[in-house]
């Protein structure tokens, strides 16, 4: 008879008090061990009280139980209905969202709203606060490459160039100045016979730099090459110097990448032009001659044949080594293309390669 | 006997492939399967929404918790590890949000069940809204279920959510008083205690249901 409760009102009776709970227990059935249902069995065969406690309980628990309240199907479809709908907004809310849910679950937020803005503003200032601090302390690697440039007032750099800024410190071209910068312009100052042009490159930010030198400096070649990397962000015109600018030195791999990405994205057909121009004469690597049959399918037919040209160019010098894929590219083109010219070239290009793959 | 051992052996079997597919559409609906989990809440959701109509006593709320109940349960799956079987770490779901729901509303006094007023300026709560299982023919008996009723749920209002959630979970869900506890996180003991005193507070205002 472990753990009995004593009830009050059977022990003030003087009737087996010490029996309520094993009868409850009796009642609810599944709950007592068999030797101790034994012992109540036992009990009640001479016991009337408890007996008529037992059927009280019992009587108690049945009556509850037919009032009982079952859910109807039209409630039970309704609330499958509207589960789905929620399970569809949680599927929307994504998984990021769903595991902060997790952690900060919103029910904890509704019923605070002083502290829940509270937070929020503790939040939005501290994210203003630091986060450019902590962006301008970790610099992108490219930034870090710099060669150290010039500083306030014009001076020279270590490669003879100048950067000019009214800045008044000798900080570098940082990822942050480049994600920030708006290139306003680009000036090309003609140079001697023989010599690269001078370019000025005005960057609008909070604080205006002027960006001065040959492309042989690294802030303006990363400066161009970041415009043509990021076209959205620039006018066509500037994305098109950029691209002239840059033709000079499609000897650096970093620069043919970024006219190849120039030639394959740009959505300006004279900027695509241009850099298919710029790798016309570029060192045949695999990326070129993949971006030029590429561009073989460009909607463009302008570009269709600066790319052809280029090919046949570089087939002429016998710089292109011709595979299945090329020579599927230009059977494609000189069956199907609309224009002529395209279709006579592919046609001119297939007959110098074909023939020398197949022996 | 030999053929009780085998059916006894068949049903052992039987609730072992059961488990087994419970497990599989778990496992799926731990990955992302949404058919997956939708099956599970076929499975267990008219058990829930039950239970939560018993629990909080009040039909417009049970679709609350019943909801509230199967995205936590979606928004948590991941965490759970088989370590109980998935209906007893569901009830437990439904339990706490049960009982926070009626905690909320204990201590509100605008959650009180709202009563609604019938043409005839008769005043109807929640259990005058529900369809009355055994006495549908007879007016009288109509008459006199719907008073019974009427007493049930003024009995049940004395009980403490905790009480109340121990009660139904015993004797209308067929749980055991251990289960009970691990479920409320408490005692077999405290779950044990729970019980007598809902029992002994319902037949004081039910004395005449004898």
């Amino acid at each position: 008879m472990d753990g009995q409760i004593h009830d009050s009102d059977e022990a003030a009776s003087g009737w087996c008090g010490e029996w309520a709970t094993l009868l409850m227990l009796f009642a609810a059935g599944e709950e007592l061990d068999p030797a101790e249902e034994a012992n109540v069995a036992e009990h009640l065969a001479h016991c009337g009280h408890c007996r008529e406690t037992l059927e009280r309980e019992r009587a108690l628990l049945g009556g509850l139980g037919q009032n009982r309240v079952e859910p109807d199907v039209a409630l039970l479809a309704s609330c499958r209905a509207n589960l789905r709908d929620a399970l569809d907004r949680e599927e929307e809310r994504g998984w990021w969202r769903r595991r902060i849910g997790a952690l900060v679950p919103t029910n904890w937020m509704s019923p605070r709203p002083a502290w829940s803005a509270a937070l929020l503003l503790l939040f939005g200032f501290s994210a203003g606060i630091f986060g450019p601090r902590l962006l301008e302390h970790h610099p992108q690697p490219v930034a870090q490459n710099n060669p150290p440039p010039s500083s306030v007032s014009p001076a020279l750099s270590p490669d003879g160039d100048t950067l000019q800024t009214n800045q008044g410190g000798n900080s570098p071209l940082t990822a942050l100045d480049l994600h920030t910068a708006n290139v306003s312009g680009i000036n090309v100052i003609p140079a001697g016979t023989g010599e690269p042009p001078e370019v000025q490159l005005q960057l609008n930010q909070q604080q205006p730099v002027m960006v001065q030198g040959t492309v042989d400096n690294n802030d303006v070649k990363r400066l161009l090459m970041y415009v043509l990397d990021n076209s959205n962000r620039f006018d066509p015109d500037v994305r098109i110097n950029a691209v002239d600018l840059l033709r000079a030195k499609t000897n650096d791999p970093d620069v043919r990448s970024v006219l190849c990405h120039a030639a394959h994205t740009d959505r300006n057909t004279a900027v695509r032009l241009k850099a298919l121009e710029a790798l016309d004469g570029a060192e045949p690597q695999e990326l070129v001659r993949q971006t030029l049959l590429d561009a073989l399918n460009d909607r463009n037919p302008g570009v269709r044949i600066e790319a052809i040209n280029a090919l046949q160019s570089m087939a002429a010098k016998g710089e292109v080594v011709s595979d299945e894929h090329m020579l599927s590219v230009l059977r494609d083109r000189m069956l199907n293309d609309p224009n002529t010219y395209i279709r006579m070239q592919s046609a001119a290009v297939f007959r110098d390669l074909g023939p020398r793959q197949k022996f | 006997m030999g053929m009780s051992v085998a059916l006894d052996g068949d049903a052992r079997q039987a609730a072992a492939v059961k488990l087994e597919e419970e497990h599989g559409l778990i496992r799926r609906a731990q990955a992302g399967d949404r058919l997956a989990f939708e099956e599970l809440v076929g499975r267990y959701d008219k058990d829930v929404l039950r239970l939560a109509m018993n629990l909080v006593r009040r039909p417009e709320d049970a679709p609350d918790i019943y909801q509230e109940s199967f995205l936590r349960v979606y928004r948590n799956l991941h965490r759970f590890r088989f370590e109980c079987t998935f209906y007893t770490w569901l009830y437990r779901v439904v339990t706490n949000v049960a009982l926070d729901h009626l905690r909320r509303r204990s201590s509100r006094r605008e959650d009180q069940a709202p009563a609604i007023e019938e043409p005839d300026g008769t005043v109807r709560d929640f259990f005058d809204r529900q369809p009355e299982q055994s006495a549908t023919a007879n007016p009288e008996r109509v008459v006199l279920g719907q008073e019974l009723r009427e007493q049930i749920a003024e009995a049940m209002k004395r009980l403490s959510p905790r009480e109340r959630m121990v009660f139904e979970m015993k004797h209308y869900q067929g749980m055991k008083l251990r289960a009970i506890g691990d479920l409320l996180g408490t005692s077999e003991e405290t779950a044990k205690n729970s019980l007598f005193r809902a029992t002994r507070k319902l037949r004081e205002t039910l004395n005449f249901m004898r």
